[in-house]
C-alpha cells in the first residue's frame, strides 16, 4: 500500500510539472477556471443584493454555503480526476485500461493518477475568495469547533463528490453514451448545496437526504456554524454526519466499481 | 521440464444481444432479451515449453487477441483450464502481471505525455527494479533499439516504430521470464519490421525469454518462430513446427494479375485461380512446381496485361487451404 | 460576405442536412441531455419560486414568466450550444484546419451549415421536449398569439446566428494563440454572465443590465425569451429584434475580417 501511495505521489507530481511547464498558459488556464465559475457566483450575488436574500437567508449567509461547496468540489475535480467519467470513459473505448490492468500496481491508485487537472484549481480558489468574503461579512459566533470543523466538511464534501464520481466512472463500463445523466448527481448536486435547502421541493429534498445524502454535507453544519435554527427538526447528531456520509458515499462507490471492474473482466466490454 | 504455460479447453464465449425486428420488436426486447453466442474462443489446448518463441497466428476476427487477453489476465475465461508462468493469470492479476512483459501493437504502455525517459524510470519504480539491472538493460536496449534519438521525446510525438521501439523496451526492463507480443510489426514499414523481428529473436535467444506472438504477417512468423499455431474461429487448425507448415505450404506463392480485358478461359496449367474480382484474378501456384517467372512469361504471352504483383498468400488463403485439406494436426 | 447566392448553394443545404441526421444518430445521449435539462430546470425554477416568495411580479415579470424563463433558457443550451463549442479549435489542434480551409466553401458558411443543421435537431427535439416537460409540471406563460409565436421564432433564429457567430469569432483565437481553448472558455464565460443565461437580466441591477445592452449577449439569451414572454411589445420588439440583427452582421463581418487575418497567419506561421 505504502508502495502505491509512492508512486502515486510520483506520478501526479510528474502530471503537475508538465502542467505548469508553460507558465502563462497555466496562469491563464487558472484564471480562466475561475472565472467560469465566478460568473455564476457575480450572478447570484447580484441577484441576492437586489432580493435582499432568498428563503430568508441572507447573501453572506449562501455566499457561507456557496464557497465551502465550491471548494470542495474544486479540489475533488482535481484529484479525482482519473475518474471523471468523460475522462475515463474515453480510456476503456481506447484500450488504455487494459494497460492499467497489465501492471502490477493497485488499479485504484493508477486511475486515479491517470489524470490530475491543475487548472480546476481556479475553480478552488474562486471558492476560497468566497468563502473568506463571506466569512469577514458574517458576524459568526467562533469556537474551536466551529473552526475546525470547516476543513472537514470540505473533506466530507470531497469524498462525497469523489464517490459519486468513480460511481459515474464505473457505469462507463457498461455504457458510455448515457453518461452525461450523471451530471445531475454531481453538477446538479454542487448547485443544489449550494442554496439552503428548504427552499426545494419536498420531494426533491428528499432525494438529497435519503438517497443521495447532500443534505448533511454542507447545509447541517452551515446551520451550525451560523447559528440558525433547523426547519426539519432532524436529530441534533445531523449536524456531525457530514464526514461521516461522505466517507460512506466514497466507500459504497468503491464496491460499486469492484462489481464493475468484475464485469468488464469477465466480457471486456 | 514443465511447461511455462498450460492451456486445457480453453474458451471465451460472449452474449451478444440480438435486435428482434418487426412491429413489436422492441417491445419483446424488453420483456425476452434474445442473445446470440459468439465463441471467440473455442476449446484451444496447448502447452508451451519455457524459451520457446512460438507464433499464433490466424485471419481477423479468429481469437488471437482474446486468447492474448486471457493469457495475459486481461479477460477471465468462461471454460477451461489456464496456468502460466505458476499463476492462474486473471485471478492473482497483480503478482502474476509483474513478471510478464506485454506489448499490444495498437496501445502504449507508455504515458502518452511523457518523455520515454521519465516514463522507463517510472517503470523502474512500479516493477520495483533494481538500480543496477535497470541501468544495465536500460543500456543494452538503448543501444539494441537505437533508442538514443527519441529518449526525451514525448510518447505521443513518436513515430509507430519508436513507439513500438519504446514499448519493448519498456516491456523487458524487468526481465520477465515470458513477453507476449500482440501484432508487433503492425504498420511497420519493412526496414522497421527487420529491426523488431532481429530484437525479438535477440530476447529469446540471449535472454532465454518464452516469447508468444500474434501476427496477421507470415513473414514475422518465418524469420521468427519455431512453432506456430493457426486459429481460425476460436479453434486451433494447425499446431507444429514451422517446417511442417512450410513443407505443406512454403512454396505457396500468389500472382495477382489485371488483365487489360476480360479474357474467357483464365486458367493456367500448374496455377489455381482462388479470386476473381473484375478483371483481376488471383492465382495461387506452387513455387517448387512452377516458378514466378515461368508463369508470368506464359501469361504476358497470351494475354494482354496491365499490372502484376507476386507474393505470399494471405492468412487467409492458407487457413482456406488447411480447411480444404481437413488439417487438424497437432504435433507435440 | 458571401454572395447572396452562394449562400443558399446546395452544398451548404447538404451540410446542414448531414448535420441534421448526425444530431439523430445521438439518441441515448440526448436522453441523458433531457434529463440532466429537466434537473436543471427544476432548480432553477425552484430557486425563483424561493426569490420571489411573496412578491407578485418583479420588474414586469410575474412568477410564473419568471419560471418559463428557466425552462426556456434550460431548452436552449443544446440550442446553442452555450456551453462548449470548440469545433474549430479542435481543428486548429489537430490539423483538420487546412483541409477544410482549402475546400471550396466559404469557411463562415461551412461551419454555419453544419452548427445550423445541428441548432435546429437541438431545438425541435430537446428544446421543445424541455418546454412540454414544464408545461405539464409547471404553470407557464405562452405567447398570445400567432404574430407573436412567429416573432418568437424569428428572435430565435436571429439568437442563433448572434450566438454562432459569437462561437465562430471566440473559435478563431486558435489562429493567434495556443491558449485558445483557455481564451475561448473566458470569452465564453463572459457571454453565460451577460447573456442572461443564469437569470434573466431584468431583475438583476439596473446597471448590470445597462451594461450588457452594451454588448451582444442578450441578444441571444434574454432577447428571444422576453420575445416569448410577451414582455416586449409594438415598438419595442421591432426594437428588440433589429438589435438582435445588427449584432449578428456586426459579428459575422468582424468575423470575417479575423477569419482573412488569420488564415494569413496560420499560413505564414506553416500551422
Amino acid at each position: 500500500m505504502r508502495q502505491a501511495f509512492t508512486l502515486y505521489l510520483r506520478l501526479v507530481s510528474i502530471r503537475i510539472r508538465s502542467q505548469m511547464q508553460y507558465r502563462a498558459s497555466f496562469l491563464l488556464d487558472v484564471f480562466s477556471n475561475a472565472v467560469v465559475v465566478g460568473v455564476s457566483f457575480l450572478t447570484l450575488a447580484l441577484v441576492l443584493q437586489k432580493f435582499d436574500g432568498i428563503g430568508g437567508w441572507k447573501l453572506w449567509e449562501v455566499a457561507f454555503l456557496y464557497g465551502m461547496v465550491e471548494i470542495a468540489f474544486g479540489l475533488m475535480d482535481m484529484v479525482f480526476s482519473g475518474f471523471d467519467p468523460s475522462f475515463f470513459g474515453k480510456r476503456v473505448r481506447l484500450g488504455s485500461f487494459d494497460q492499467m490492468l497489465l501492471k502490477p500496481v493497485n488499479i485504484e491508485i493508477q486511475v486515479l493518477s491517470s489524470e490530475f487537472v491543475l487548472r480546476r484549481l481556479g475553480r478552488v480558489l474562486e471558492g476560497l475568495i468566497v468563502l473568506i468574503l463571506a466569512i469577514t461579512n458574517l458576524d459568526i459566533q467562533w469556537t474551536i469547533v466551529k473552526g475546525l470543523y470547516i476543513p472537514i466538511v470540505i473533506g466530507g464534501m470531497v469524498c462525497f463528490f469523489g464517490g459519486l464520481f468513480i460511481v459515474g466512472a464505473t457505469i462507463t463500463f457498461w455504457t458510455v453514451e448515457s453518461i452525461e445523466a450523471i451530471n445531475i448527481l454531481t453538477y446538479g448536486g454542487n448547485e443544489m448545496m449550494a442554496y439552503p435547502i428548504h427552499i426545494y421541493p419536498d420531494w426533491l429534498r428528499r432525494f438529497f437526504t435519503f438517497i443521495v445524502p447532500g443534505v448533511f454535507m454542507n447545509y447541517y453544519p452551515a446551520l451550525y456554524i451560523l447559528g440558525k435554527a433547523d426547519p426539519f427538526h432532524m436529530p441534533a447528531f445531523a449536524t456531525w454526519l457530514a464526514p461521516f456520509v461522505g466517507l460512506a458515499t466514497l466507500a459504497a462507490s468503491l464496491r460499486f466499481w469492484r462489481f464493475g471492474l468484475a464485469h468488464y473482466q469477465s466480457t471486456g466490454t | 521440464m514443465n511447461p511455462i504455460i498450460t492451456v486445457q479447453n480453453l474458451s471465451k464465449h460472449f452474449k451478444i444481444p440480438r435486435h428482434q425486428r418487426g412491429a413489436f420488436g422492441a417491445l419483446r426486447n424488453l420483456f425476452n432479451r434474445q442473445f446470440s453466442l459468439a465463441r471467440a474462443v473455442d476449446g484451444v489446448s496447448f502447452e508451451i515449453q519455457s524459451g520457446a518463441l512460438v507464433g499464433y497466428i490466424g485471419p481477423n476476427g479468429a481469437g488471437k487477441s482474446t486468447t492474448l487477453k486471457m493469457l495475459t489476465g486481461l479477460l477471465a475465461p468462461t471454460h477451461g483450464q489456464l496456468c502460466v508462468n505458476g499463476y492462474v493469470p486473471w485471478r492473482e492479476r497483480r503478482q502474476y502481471v509483474g513478471k510478464i512483459g506485454a506489448v499490444f501493437g495498437q496501445r502504449t504502455t507508455l504515458w502518452w505525455d511523457l518523455p520515454v525517459v521519465e516514463s522507463l524510470t517510472m517503470l523502474q519504480h512500479i516493477y520495483q527494479i533494481s538500480k543496477n539491472r535497470f541501468e544495465n538493460n536500460l543500456y543494452e536496449f538503448r543501444k539494441l533499439l537505437e533508442l538514443d534519438e527519441f529518449l526525451d521525446t514525448p510518447v505521443r510525438s513518436l513515430s509507430l516504430g519508436q513507439r513500438m521501439r519504446a514499448d519493448l523496451c519498456a516491456a523487458l526492463l524487468h526481465d520477465p521470464p515470458l513477453l507476449f507480443l500482440d501484432e508487433p510489426t503492425i504498420g511497420l514499414d519493412v526496414v522497421a519490421k527487420e529491426r523488431i523481428r532481429q530484437f525479438i529473436l535477440h530476447i529469446n535467444q540471449q535472454h532465454g525469454t518464452t516469447i508468444i506472438l500474434t501476427t496477421h504477417d507470415l513473414s514475422d512468423v518465418e524469420k521468427l518462430c519455431e512453432r506456430v499455431m493457426i486459429i481460425d474461429k476460436g479453434r486451433v487448425l494447425f499446431d507444429g513446427d514451422l517446417n511442417r507448415l512450410r513443407q505443406r505450404f512454403g512454396g505457396e506463392r500468389q500472382l495477382q494479375v489485371d488483365f487489360a480485358e476480360a479474357y474467357p478461359d483464365l486458367n493456367q496449367p500448374g496455377a489455381k485461380i482462388v479470386r476473381q474480382e473484375g478483371n483481376r484474378v488471383t492465382y495461387q501456384f506452387d513455387r517448387r512446381v512452377v516458378s514466378a517467372s515461368d508463369l508470368i512469361t506464359r501469361i504476358s504471352s497470351q494475354y494482354r496485361i496491365l499490372d502484376l504483383q507476386v507474393g505470399d498468400p494471405a492468412i487467409e488463403d492458407t487457413v482456406r487451404r488447411i480447411y480444404e485439406e481437413r488439417l487438424l494436426e497437432k504435433v507435440g | 460576405m458571401p454572395a447572396m447566392h452562394e449562400t443558399v448553394s446546395p452544398k451548404y443545404l447538404a451540410l446542414t442536412r448531414l448535420a441534421i441526421q448526425r444530431q439523430f444518430t445521438y439518441r441515448a445521449a440526448t436522453l441523458a441531455g433531457l434529463a440532466t435539462n429537466f434537473f436543471f430546470g427544476l432548480l432553477r425554477a425552484a430557486v425563483m419560486i424561493a426569490l420571489f416568495g411573496a412578491r407578485q411580479q418583479v420588474a414586469g415579470m410575474s412568477l410564473a414568466d419568471a419560471i418559463t424563463y428557466t425552462g426556456v433558457s434550460q431548452a436552449c443550451i443544446a440550442f446553442l450550444s452555450l456551453f462548449s463549442w470548440f469545433e474549430i479549435i479542435y481543428s486548429v489542434d489537430s490539423g483538420q484546419v487546412g483541409a477544410d480551409l482549402l475546400k471550396p466553401m466559404d469557411y463562415f458558411l461551412f461551419w454555419g451549415a453544419q452548427d445550423l443543421g445541428r441548432a435546429l435537431v437541438n431545438l425541435a427535439l430537446r428544446g421543445v421536449t424541455v418546454m412540454i416537460f414544464y408545461a405539464i409540471v409547471f404553470d407557464i406563460s405562452y405567447p398570445a398569439s400567432p404574430g407573436q409565436w412567429a416573432a418568437v421564432l424569428l428572435s430565435l433564429g436571429l439568437a442563433w446566428l448572434v450566438s454562432f457567430s459569437w462561437r465562430f469569432l471566440a473559435n478563431l483565437t486558435a489562429f493567434w494563440t495556443p491558449n485558445s481553448l483557455g481564451v475561448c472558455r473566458l470569452l465564453y464565460s463572459l457571454s453565460w454572465f451577460m447573456s442572461g443565461f443564469m437569470m434573466p437580466l431584468r431583475i438583476l441591477p439596473e446597471w448590470f443590465a445597462r451594461l450588457c445592452a452594451l454588448t451582444p449577449f442578450p441578444s441571444m439569451i434574454n432577447t428571444p425569451i422576453e420575445v416569448y414572454l410577451g414582455l416586449v411589445s409594438g415598438a419595442q420588439l421591432g426594437q428588440a429584434l433589429l438589435t438582435q440583427a445588427a449584432w449578428g452582421l456586426g459579428l459575422i463581418l468582424l468575423g470575417k475580417l479575423a477569419l482573412r487575418s488569420g488564415v494569413r497567419r496560420l499560413v505564414i506561421q506553416g500551422g
